[in-house]
């Protein structure tokens, strides 16, 4: 009691706010800046510009990010949003990225947004809306066209919608140069284009079933038709599906289908009448699952393209060669047969084209000219399985060096370089659902001697702990061996002493949506220590991790479960679905238990007592609905029941364990209600007129006070617009040293009539939006806590400290002399967010929608852990690190100073010495 | 600068069919001296309750925050197709803080008037303005070119780090107690060493002099008798020290510090 009671005094007197410092990044936070799952379609190698020597890696992911990643080290160059809100997704929403070499843009399109961006630094160049008619196809426009500059190239944009429209678009301004037309009906399929035409496809409804291929070619200056075919493939397409490639710009394109039963492919080179029927050569007679095509993008390259088959237990290509004069397709040579996965991809250098085939066990590259292997490395350990492949090409005389990207089952994505793993990306983190932090419990062991110790009689135990303490002496030699070195790295460690056993650097479990788990090391700047396909299914949809000491347990919304051992993966324990919600009212629960759930727009109160009938029912008043409920953290210590104020007096805290509050949204209101999880009574309701209830509406509950923020702007130009963030703090009584009703009772009960809180609340306006709160979270919650906020806008995370947003601030007057002493300021309706708040600092943590934090065995830091997009984890130290001996404490400094002193002492006290016998000496002259 | 006119010339050349344009141009400014330096997710964001999702603007490689078109822009209530309203306009930027603009659009989606506004404050309460559409014209004064450029200055920067206070031997040395220690150590080592180079006449004249000093009677004082014997309270009353006579006849120098030196060899027995 008096150690907390000291705690809470060096707690209080540090001052709250405390930013990180500049040497701690990296140590005490890690961030892992995701993109999502990088689409097949949309990633390429690409130079940023016609004069650096260096290609970067763009894609476009699943999550409608666009970014440029350094292939050196899997670094994130930079990154853009592309979903906008005013953007009708395609059928599909898959997104189209293109590129050219020479220019410096890449050209994006996703819906009805087409936008071209800087290659270099991710800025806009120009962006083109096309309201309703969503862009199927994208291409650039490659034209040896002396009219237009050579650092710009035209895109030519394809827009389905209710008909197809061919559109130029201009490469500096993206303003529509012409637009062609289809009113024929026909399904928009495809755009492509050669040196001297564009070529329109779409697919033309046959009579009975099926499509024709229709090829319209334009002319690229003015898009007037030029001529038109029609391709009878009727009887192999049945839909966009069914169309394997249609040649991006290759100096002839081409199009290529197979019949249904994958025993001919058919190529016909776009604007030509003739169509090439190659038998596919299927002699492991197992049924092809796939065919994909690879061809080279460039304009300037040989028209050499990879066809690649792939059965059940394995796959095998073919290359094909295009014979330009002729316009017939012959093939080349084909590729073996192997067992298990293979990428194959397609790199270009100059005209070249070369083929490469990543497998689990090796990488090999072959020329498109000849069959011979050029490079080939062996994959030591091998690859998991990857899904698809971007490849470049490096060649040096004879020597060949390759980099390939993969992109893996998981969706992490991977580089290959010349057979080592050169980095991965965990983009399948930004899939993350559910995170917690492991319980590493290495002294699991010693617990169970402790326990059986206890058990037994005082003479047993006695000879039971001697006889562990001299086995312990095993460990001694070792011990002593490891001394001088850890002395040694103390002293040059960054930190002074290692808090790994504090808790600080626990490992976190993040199960993610397409059904994996992962185990991030918080000491190693985050990386995967492993990756386990945990769900049976391809995807799951996680609602907790649950942790017991070595093991992480994840539910399911099905009530399945899995169990998982945190140090190594393993799954230990699976429970099948129950059908029903892991907190479900039914379970076999102790007598008094009391449980919250939600169902269709009402929430439920059940006692364990009646499983049938629910204890009381809340219902929001009519045209409402609720958008969230948030109650205070399982684990919140409450250091002080009490806030003493300047004058002695103490206000008692309203410090209930069951409230929880819900927000409801109405037309253009919201209403937040506090409500009693035990009897379903509304302590406290507060209701907001003229809030966005598009925007985010977030709120966070801890202790005797919650906070919310919202939106709001009234008709009147009297009210201010913007974002509001609401605190609220709970008393027992208005007046100091009054406890109400209750009095200092020691137990109280929720069913009989339970006082209502005194309620006091301060309103700030803040500058941005907060898409999600929670409040720092530490052992004994003697710290002062922080109001955690996500910020979607500025892409941070800020930590409020919680004397700022004190309700208690005095409005429109200076504060007394006994509110300075509490620490309150004069209350100004602005709240700003300071830099050093921001615990994401200068880096750009995007998407974060859940922010947890977790008590270390250190009271001055709490853990924090982000997810959504992007991971962000550090440690937060709301009061300052005042049991911590930080960085700045230099034990070297220490050192020499101590041995500075000896050296002076060693000097000074002979000199002293034979100052005291001369004065002798001379006294007695 | 040339890329900038001949998109201005694009610009007078598109039709006028499509609904105004707003540009907020970023000038260099203290907190920010050159605007390309932001980093590529800087954006800026028009925010109205009616909307249903706010209005975003990426940042262009000209620095520059570009509204295209309103209308694309979807209404909350489907039935009202006219966005005219006061929007709140704001750059997000994690570093760089910026003032709040206010925007009034007609119903044709057309800029009527950009002023700065206070977070915090009424709505009414505006402040400089940026644009104002004349009375009865067109937007950007009805030359054709409807674009609205107003700028933004960013007002600071946010510092995220604390700076952690180094060890350096140079700010030891900017501490007056160690250099008034050094200065006291500098002459207790090197004023012996100094006398023992003088000339002897010289030093001779030396001692006398600082023999007739008060300080230096109580210096001779301290090194004779040391700190326990020495009287304070006498020497500041400015008396002789006990049992000795005043050092003010050169004669009975010399015995008074034989006798004092007696008596502390007396004591010592």
């Amino acid at each position: 009691m008096r150690l907390q009671a000291t705690l809470f005094l060096v707690a209080s007197c540090v001052p709250s706010t405390l930013a990180i410092y500049a040497d701690e990044v990296g140590h005490i936070d890690f961030h892992h800046a995701l993109l999502g799952v990088p689409s097949e379609q949309s990633t390429f190698f690409q130079r940023p510009s016609s004069s650096s020597n260096a290609a970067l890696l763009y894609t476009l992911s699943d999550k409608s990010l666009l970014g440029a990643v350094n292939p050196k080290d899997g670094a994130l160059l930079w990154r853009q949003n592309l979903s906008r809100p005013a953007v009708t997704p395609g059928h599909d929403n898959q997104g189209l990225l293109r590129a050219s070499g020479g220019t410096n843009a890449v050209v994006s399109a996703l819906g009805d947004y087409v936008s071209a961006w800087s290659a270099l630094d991710g800025k806009l160049i120009w962006e083109n809306w096309s309201p309703g008619m969503p862009v199927v196809d994208l291409e650039l426009l490659e034209l040896e066209d002396a009219s237009s500059a050579p650092s710009v190239t035209d895109a030519i944009a394809l827009s389905g919608g209710k008909a197809g429209s061919v559109k130029r678009l201009d490469g500096s301004t993206g303003k529509i140069k012409w637009e062609f037309h289809d009113e024929s009906g026909d399904v928009p399929f495809q755009v492509s284009a050669s040196s001297t035409d564009v070529f329109y496809i779409s697919l033309q409804p046959a009579l009975l079933k099926g499509y024709k291929l229709r090829v319209t070619s334009l002319d690229p200056l003015t898009g007037r038709q030029t001529s038109q075919q029609v391709l009878n493939s009727d009887n192999d397409i049945t839909g966009p599906d069914s169309v394997l490639f249609v040649g991006a710009n290759t100096a002839l394109p081409i199009v290529a289908w197979a019949d249904k039963s994958h025993r001919t492919l058919k190529i016909n080179a776009i604007g030509t009448k003739q169509v090439t029927a190659v038998n596919i050569g299927n002699t492991s007679g197992a049924d092809i699952r796939s065919i994909k095509l690879h061809a080279p993008r460039t304009l300037n390259a040989l028209p050499h393209f990879l066809v690649q088959y792939e059965t059940e237990s394995g796959s095998w290509a073919e290359v094909y060669h295009i014979d330009l004069a002729s316009s017939t397709v012959s093939k080349a040579y084909s590729l073996p047969f192997l067992q298990g996965w293979s990428a194959f991809s397609t790199g270009t250098k100059d005209a070249n084209v070369y083929f490469t085939r990543v497998t689990e066990s090796e990488t090999t590259i072959v020329s498109s000219a000849s069959h011979g292997v050029l490079g080939r490395w062996p994959q030591h350990p091998p690859l998991d399985r990857a899904l698809h492949a971007v490849s470049e090409v490096a060649m040096k005389g004879d020597s060949v060096a390759l980099r390939s990207a993969i992109v893996l089952e998981s969706g992490d994505w991977q580089l290959i370089q010349n057979g080592a793993v050169g980095w991965t990306r965990p983009e399948a983190l930004s899939k993350a659902l559910a995170a917690n932090w492991a319980d590493v419990d290495s002294q699991q062991d010693l617990a169970h001697q402790l326990e059986v110790e206890g058990h037994e009689s005082i003479i047993k135990a006695y000879t039971h702990r001697v006889k562990r303490h001299l086995k312990d002496l095993e460990h001694l030699p070792d011990w002593l061996k490891e001394l001088p070195k850890r002395v040694i790295t103390s002293i040059l460690a960054d930190e002074v002493s290692n808090l790994d056993s504090y808790g600080v650097s626990k490992p976190v479990i993040v199960a993610t949506k397409n059904g994996w788990v992962y185990a991030l090391a918080s000491g190693d700047h985050g990386k995967v220590s492993w990756r386990v396909k945990a769900a049976e299914e391809d995807a799951w949809n996680v609602k907790s991790i649950q942790i017991q000491p070595g093991l992480a347990t994840v539910h399911v919304d099905d009530g399945s479960s899995v169990t998982l051992n945190v140090t190594t993966g393993a799954i230990t324990q699976r429970a099948s679905a129950t059908g029903k919600s892991p907190l479900s009212p039914e379970d076999d629960v102790s007598s008094d238990v009391y449980i919250v759930t939600q169902e269709d727009e009402r929430i439920l109160g059940w006692s364990s007592k009646d499983s049938r009938v629910p204890a009381w029912v809340f219902q929001p008043a009519p045209g409402e609905k609720i958008v969230r409920a948030t109650a205070r953290p399982s684990h919140d210590p409450v250091a002080s029941i009490g806030k003493v104020l300047g004058d002695r007096s103490v206000l008692y805290k309203y410090l209930t364990p069951n409230a929880a509050l819900v927000t409801t949204v109405g037309d253009n209101s919201a209403t937040f209600y506090l409500i009693d999880g035990v009897t379903g009574r509304i302590l406290y309701t507060s209701t907001h007129k003229g809030v966005d209830t598009a925007q985010p509406i977030a709120s966070a509950m801890s202790e005797n006070w919650f906070a919310y923020s919202f939106y709001a702007e009234g008709s009147d130009p009297s009210e201010a617009k913007g974002y509001q963030l609401v605190v609220s703090e709970m008393y027992e009584s208005p007046i100091p040293n009054d406890r109400g009703p209750l009095g200092s009772a020691a137990n109280y009960s929720s069913i009989a009539d339970l006082p209502l809180p005194h309620v006091i609340s301060q309103a700030f306006i803040i500058a941005e939006p907060i898409s999600h709160m929670a409040v720092t979270q530490t052992r004994q919650g003697i710290t002062t806590r922080q109001l955690l906020v996500a910020l979607p806008e500025s892409n941070a995370i800020v930590g409020i400290p919680r004397p700022v947003i004190d309700p208690r601030r005095p409005v429109g007057r200076d504060p007394t002399s006994t509110e300075v002493e509490e620490g309150l300021m004069k209350y100004a309706p602005v709240l700003e967010f300071d830099g050093r708040w921001y615990l994401s600092h200068a880096r750009q943590v995007a998407g974060i929608n859940t922010v947890l934090s977790a008590p270390t065995l250190l009271e001055s830091t709490s853990l924090i852990f982000g997810f959504g997009n992007d991971i962000f984890a550090t440690r937060a130290t709301p009061s300052q690190a005042f049991d911590i001996l930080g960085k700045g404490f230099s034990k070297l400094q220490l050192l020499l100073t101590i041995v500075a002193l000896a050296i002076g002492v060693a000097i000074l006290a002979p000199m002293a010495r034979k100052k005291k016998i001369d004065t002798l000496w001379k006294a007695r002259s | 600068m040339q890329l900038l006119t001949t998109l201005s010339f694009l610009l007078f050349l598109t039709p006028a069919a499509l609904s105004s344009k707003l540009t907020i141009t970023i000038p260099p400014s203290q907190a920010l001296p050159n605007p390309h330096s932001l980093p590529a997710d800087t954006h800026a964001t028009l925010t109205s309750i009616n909307l249903v999702n706010s209005l975003k603007a990426s940042l262009t490689r000209s620095a520059r925050f570009v509204f295209t078109d309103f209308a694309v822009a979807e209404h909350k209530a489907s039935q009202q197709d006219d966005i005219s309203g006061s929007y709140l306009l704001d750059i997000r930027s994690s570093e760089y803080v910026f003032t709040p603009l206010r925007v009034d659009l007609d119903e044709r989606g057309e800029v009527m008037g950009v002023w700065e506004t206070f977070r915090g404050n009424e709505w009414g309460n505006r402040g400089a303005e940026k644009y104002a559409r004349p009375a009865g014209g067109k937007a950007g004064g009805g030359n054709g070119d409807e674009e609205v450029v107003v700028d933004m200055r960013a007002i600071g920067r946010k510092g995220f780090y604390e700076v952690r206070q180094t060890f350096s031997p140079l700010s030891l040395f900017k501490n007056p107690m160690i250099l008034l220690a050094l200065v006291a150590l500098g002459f207790t080592v090197g004023m012996p060493k100094l006398m023992e180079n003088m000339d002897p006449e010289l030093r001779e004249e030396f001692e006398k002099q600082s023999r007739a000093s008060p300080i230096s009677g109580a210096q001779s004082a301290m090194a004779g008798g040391g700190p326990a014997n020495f009287d304070l309270a006498g020497w500041m009353a400015g008396a002789a020290p006990r049992g000795q006579p005043a050092p003010v006849a050169e004669s009975g120098s010399a015995g008074a510090a034989s006798g004092k030196e007696n008596r502390a060899g007396a004591r010592r027995r």
